[in-house]
């Protein structure tokens, strides 16, 4: 360990941290675009400039080490000009057109220029033209004049997704960044240098210009695309969810995500998601039911056929849901045949292991993990094939299906599955995107209930290394939509099953509205001194 | 009560005010059949009053000198408005030259304030608030301003040009 002052702060750090380590470990603040801990140092940018006693001069914070009895000073009127003037070579050729740009808000030029900028700038030359609006690749547009070269987005490529296709070309101001001749950024991991570009140089052409990013509010939830169980945050406001960026998370994902886990907020829209419950009977489409009614409707049908009823699970729901529906599913239709008839639907099998050197698993469940640790608990010894074997046996005929939340990955399956129990004769789908699929095939009795997607519960996902990771609901998009928990409860005919324990006591209690948020100063109209005021005809006003 | 006044002589002692504010009444009525330039009453609405161009009424969006719409859909105005009655759709547009631009811009203009900080808020002279003042009409959702109305509508005569310049402005190297 090395002891070292920062502002006049002692700090400990270990050997061979840089100085700008040691401040973001200790929470300070310090300016830097070039700058990223997960990647190499570059020292391009010079704004991270700090006084470091002894030294004539100003070093960079991110390429200096830190050295015993270290005196370090980033608070000086020294360094402020520094970074002052830093700060002005910066926009010598930014066009600071922040009102289209659709990084202001969020934007590492945009906050330093409010706070040091020098509003008026002394350059008499006009600035350099530089290509705008360049096709990087199928996921990122590039601005040149924006792009202020830390070469952030060029070491990513080469130190992370490892595929070389980015490079800085060109001299002195007409430098840009961009791609060889015959080569586009097309890689999985495309979409992080749009996370990292401090600038809004590199720009999502998903998200472009779909939302200010100030009418956007944040979330930390965990992706649910692949096994590997990413931190992410969610950016949603009252028209939706509009894009998903990665939370630092040592142990599972670092810094980075996937672009594929990136798309992962479209089928929790609303309009790829079930309005309501459906119902086909006979013939007839019973639509915009509530979810719930749907449910009650369904229990009478399972409650005929306790001893065929079958639930088929997918890896897409949380630890909390699997255990509160197999549980009830067990005590209501119990082990009818000496096998629990309660089965683990995965989609690729096959590629379970597949797993792509940086984030990807072929494992496209979030919860796989989850799902197998609870049917050990609950001593459930059922294969896949026993499905099959079981609905050709005729030992089943009332399928209860908790499907998928994201049919992309599940297209394939989904079709075998769905060809798989459309001869049986009570279908029950528990799914909250549409699936057009199902209600094509299917001609026998079928239930679909809409269930709440992974942004709109909390829970916990076990990823493929078994870390349990716990997330909170995010918002609500289909406030009828059931979990697995309420709705296989319900069907189980445990009519309490929507209204968790937890929440009925605080939630039902009357609360005093004005009282408790009331300031100290305002006075209620009851309270209030009122003057009289009663006019009498003819007769003499007394004051 | 009426005891108060008994003296009968001074009965008719409102009759000289009355009859003052007659001869007012008949001096006005005879100076403006005589004088029609000199009413201060318009004879609405076949003859309407025009504010002075500064004056904030319904919007106007300017265009530039193609005709086309200045806006760059940046949502400034809808963020600075009070009444939250702006609403943008913007995307890419064709021309390489032209960052974004709305293909939605609506005002909703009952919920409207009028209290010009749109105007402010604009960064390109893209919207401004003109002297017209009138917003009579029979349906609903007539009162939701589009594009079409507020650029094009047929008192503006094809439009109003920004002072913002885009050559202009690629030449200053903005």
């Amino acid at each position: 360990m090395v002891k070292c002052t920062i502002n006049g702060q002692t700090v400990e750090v270990k050997e061979g941290t840089t100085v700008i380590e040691a401040m973001h470990q200790e929470g300070m603040k310090i300016a830097h675009y070039c700058w990223h801990p997960g990647l190499s140092v570059a020292g391009v940018c010079r704004l991270c400039m700090v006084e470091i006693q002894g030294n004539p001069r100003l070093q960079v914070g991110c390429n200096t080490v830190v050295t015993e009895g270290m005196n370090i000073n980033n608070t000086s009127d020294k360094v402020k000009e520094a970074v002052q003037w830093g700060l002005d070579f910066h926009l010598i050729n930014h066009p600071l057109d922040c009102p289209v740009c659709d990084q202001a808000g969020e934007c590492g030029l945009q906050d330093q220029y409010m706070e040091f900028g020098q509003y008026d700038s002394i350059m008499a030359e006009p600035k350099q033209k530089k290509h705008k609006v360049v096709d990087l690749g199928p996921t990122v547009v590039l601005d040149s004049e924006r792009c202020i070269l830390c070469s952030r987005c060029v070491r990513f490529t080469t130190e992370v997704s490892k595929t070389n296709e980015l490079g800085i070309f060109n001299r002195g101001d007409h430098s840009e960044v961009g791609t060889h001749e015959g080569t586009s950024l097309d890689n999985n991991y495309s979409l992080n240098t749009v996370d990292i570009c401090p600038v809004g140089a590199l720009t999502s052409k998903d998200f472009r210009f779909k939302q200010r990013v100030w009418y956007l509010k944040e979330q930390k939830t965990i992706c649910n695309g692949c096994s590997t169980g990413c931190n992410i945050k969610v950016y949603f406001n009252t028209e939706g969810f509009f894009r998903v960026k990665p939370v630092y998370n040592e142990q599972v994902n670092g810094y980075w995500m996937c672009d594929q886990g990136r798309d992962i907020y479209k089928f929790a829209n609303k309009q790829a998601r079930y309005q309501g419950g459906k119902r086909y009977n006979q013939g007839q489409w019973v639509t915009d039911e509530a979810p719930g009614h749907v449910a009650m409707q369904a229990s009478k049908v399972i409650a005929q056929n306790k001893n065929k009823t079958a639930l088929i699970l997918t890896g897409q729901y949380t630890v909390e849901e699997y255990e509160i529906a197999i549980q009830s599913f067990l005590a209501s239709v119990g082990n009818s045949i000496g096998i629990k008839n309660i089965y683990h639907w995965n989609s690729h099998i096959s590629e379970i292991n597949n797993f792509d050197g940086t984030l990807l698993r072929g494992d496209r469940n979030p919860n796989t993990k989850g799902l197998i640790k609870v049917f050990e608990k609950y001593n459930i010894q059922t294969q896949v094939e026993d499905l099959e074997k079981a609905i050709e046996a005729g030992q089943i005929d009332t399928a209860i299906v908790a499907g998928p939340e994201d049919l992309t990955y599940y297209k394939q399956s989904n079709q075998k599955m769905v060809s798989l129990i459309s001869a049986l004769k009570n279908i029950v789908w528990l799914q909250s995107t549409i699936n057009p699929e199902l209600e094509e095939k299917v001609k026998s009795n079928l239930f679909i209930i809409p269930m709440k997607s992974y942004l709109e519960k909390s829970g916990t996902f076990i990823n493929f290394n078994g870390i349990e990771q716990s997330f909170r609901a995010v918002t609500t998009v289909m406030s009828q939509a059931l979990t697995l928990g309420q709705a296989i409860g319900l069907m189980m005919g445990d009519q309490k099953a929507v209204l968790p324990a937890a929440e009925t006591a605080a939630d039902h209690a009357v609360k005093p509205f004005v009282q408790e948020s009331r300031p100290a100063s305002q006075v209620m109209a009851e309270e209030r001194k009122k003057n009289e005021f009663i006019y009498k005809r003819g007769a003499t006003n007394e004051r | 009560m009426s005891d108060k006044i008994k003296d009968k002589s001074l009965g008719m002692w409102y009759l000289s005010g009355i009859l003052g504010g007659v001869k007012i009444t008949f001096a006005h009525l005879i100076k403006n059949l005589f004088s029609p330039s000199e009413r201060v009453t318009l004879n609405y609405p076949e003859e309407q009053h025009t504010y002075s161009p500064r004056f904030k009424g319904n919007h106007i969006l300017t265009v530039k000198n193609d005709g086309s719409l200045r806006c760059t859909a940046c949502m400034l105005c809808a963020t600075n408005c009070p009444a939250d009655c702006i609403s943008i759709v913007a995307s890419e547009h064709a021309d390489p030259h032209v960052e974004k631009f709305p293909v939605k811009y609506e005002i909703d203009i009952l919920r409207c304030v009028y209290c010009g900080f749109c105007e402010e808020a604009c960064p390109v002279d893209a919207i401004r608030m003109g002297p017209e003042w009138q917003i009579p009409d029979l349906a609903d959702g007539n009162f939701i301003y589009d594009i079409q109305h507020l650029a094009y509508r047929p008192q503006l005569k094809g439009g109003i040009i920004s002072v913002v310049d885009e050559q202009e402005r690629h030449q200053a190297g903005i």
